[in-house]
């Protein structure tokens, strides 16, 4: 489904990502794992076109959408939910959520996806006219995850969902996760809580200063002492 | 008495003012453009509306038919021109500027430098008065507030309850994760500078309803129109109108009371306390 090949990316004059290649296929979640400032936001920031990556390919179902403008990335069936939530703060949970679905292939099922995102998180069919602004981190997480869905994604891109996060809560966004995969939905998955995270994944790689230095099923990288030396520092 | 009607007549007169700054203060808090330009619009809106009612012998709010697709086009063609040029919100203003110099210019070359005015004849609005008992409103500042109504609310409904409308607002809130989920700012960003360009149409056309034209009233109009925009909160449109009612009743009853020179120190007071207590605007009901 998505298929990332020679990725390279970065800010001003530093290289954030180097050569990376990376694949997601269709019903899969794949995590991918690394210290922080290993490049993950970026990588994901690019495959969602928030960021335009400076060389290499991002493939989806085949075709290269690298070069397309950043809003058009949403129309081939991509959709993230960016660290830090980043949601519309001066517009309310439903306004946040009827945005998600803003394309034009989301529009039209717009009802139906909402009473799923409802169903997955019954507080927010509470919260619709409050301000998403005025929510609490977790509601807010909530609100980012169900504005992603709004979009009808084939392939969902996680930065940090868990992050900052009351462990109740975590709780509750991996059940999701898992809800949304059993939906059908492909899931590519940038965590820092990397045991959960490899949990729930069939693959992972491991990103160490902006090179997949490790990849393989999630089970395998677990085991790894190689990534619990360099990114627990155990 | 004097003071109630001064108040009264200030406030319709707020109309006007709302509807020269309810475009840019718009493209201003959506776009991240501060665009002197549309007082270069406004311009060439009265212009054309005295022209063209002159000319043509109609009633000049007629002329809206003519001048508000032409100046749409002119506010959609500029606002593609800065996204291509990638204007920041400091170099906007600047460029914004230039243009409005070269309008005034233009205009001053082709209507000379001296005040003109539609004929009695044509225009059957500048002379008439509606009154109230004691009270008498001109009907021009009428006419000014009626479409200041209706633009502004016209503008709270497509951007509360429309797509595009929604879609701007977010994208004034975050404009990477818009473009993330489809928003194109290009369309959407020509669209509203469009839109507002219509808005300088019927700005200008009511100004020359009420007054005499000349190519340097837009460096009057400045001052105020920045005070409504500030007051009122950036990209605010109900908040244009109470800004405009409220400058537009604060002056009336300054004028009278103090004298009409006094009007414009209370104003700017006013937007220098605003900046320091409301920097968000003075009216903001939905700000965190």
């Amino acid at each position: 489904m998505l298929e990332v090949v020679g990725l390279d990316a970065g800010y001003g004059q530093a290289l954030a990502l180097e050569g990376v290649a990376l694949r997601v296929e269709s019903g899969e979640i794949v995590s991918v794992v690394g210290p922080n400032g290993a490049g993950k936001s970026t990588l994901v920031n690019v495959v969602a076109g928030l960021h335009r990556a400076r060389a290499g390919a991002i493939r989806m179902d085949g075709v290269d959408i690298g070069r397309m403008a950043g809003h058009r990335f949403c129309d081939r069936g991509i959709a993230i939910v960016p660290e830090g939530r980043r949601l519309f703060p001066r517009m309310s949970v439903r306004e946040n959520l009827d945005l998600g679905a803003y394309r034009r292939g989301a529009r039209a099922e717009r009802e139906a996806t909402l009473e799923w995102v409802h169903a997955l998180f019954p507080r927010l069919a509470e919260r619709g006219k409050q301000l998403a602004g005025s929510l609490s981190g977790g509601e807010q997480q909530m609100v980012a995850i169900g504005r992603a869905l709004m979009a009808r994604p084939r392939l969902l891109l996680l930065d940090e969902p868990s992050l900052g996060l009351a462990p109740v809560i975590v709780d509750e966004v991996f059940d999701v996760m898992r809800s949304i995969h059993d939906a059908g939905v492909s899931v590519l998955l940038v965590e820092q809580n990397i045991d959960r995270a490899l949990a729930i994944s069939s693959r992972a790689y491991l990103l160490l200063e902006g090179r997949v230095t490790m990849t393989g099923p999630a089970a395998e990288l677990r085991a790894s002492p190689e990534l619990r030396r360099t990114v627990l520092g155990l | 008495m004097i003071v109630i009607q001064a108040a009264i007549a200030g406030a319709l007169t707020g109309g006007l003012f709302a509807v020269m700054s309810v475009g840019l203060s718009l493209t201003w808090g959506m776009l991240r453009v501060i665009n002197l330009a549309h007082f270069g619009l406004i311009l060439l809106g009265a212009y054309l509306t005295f022209q063209l009612a002159t000319d043509l012998a109609i009633d000049p709010i007629l002329t809206l038919v003519i001048t508000v697709p032409l100046l749409f086009l002119a506010g959609a063609t500029m606002q593609y021109a800065f996204d291509r040029l990638a204007l920041g919100e400091f170099n906007s203003l600047i460029v914004s500027f230039g243009l409005l110099i070269i309008v005034v210019q233009v205009v001053s070359n082709l209507w000379s430098a001296d005040f003109q005015r539609m004929d009695a004849t044509v225009n059957p609005y500048a002379t008439r008065a509606l009154t109230i008992g004691p009270l008498a409103f001109p009907l021009p500042t009428l006419v000014a507030f009626a479409f200041a109504v209706v633009i502004v609310g016209s503008a709270h409904l497509i951007l509360t309850r429309t797509y595009p409308g929604r879609a701007l607002r977010a994208f004034a809130q975050d404009r990477p994760i818009a473009s993330a989920y489809g928003i194109d700012h290009v369309r959407l960003g020509t669209l509203l500078a469009g839109a507002t360009g219509g808005t300088a149409a019927a700005a200008g056309m009511l100004f020359a309803l009420g007054s005499a034209v000349i190519p340097t009233a837009p460096f009057e109009w400045v001052g105020i129109v920045f005070a409504v925009v500030i007051l009122g909160g950036i990209g605010d449109a109900v908040g244009t109108l109470l800004a405009g009612l409220l400058v537009g009743a604060v002056s009336g009853i300054v004028s009278v009371v103090v004298s009409p020179a006094a009007a414009p120190l209370v104003i700017f007071s006013a937007v220098v306390l605003a900046l320091m207590l409301r920097p968000n605007g003075v009216f903001v009901r939905r700000s965190p």
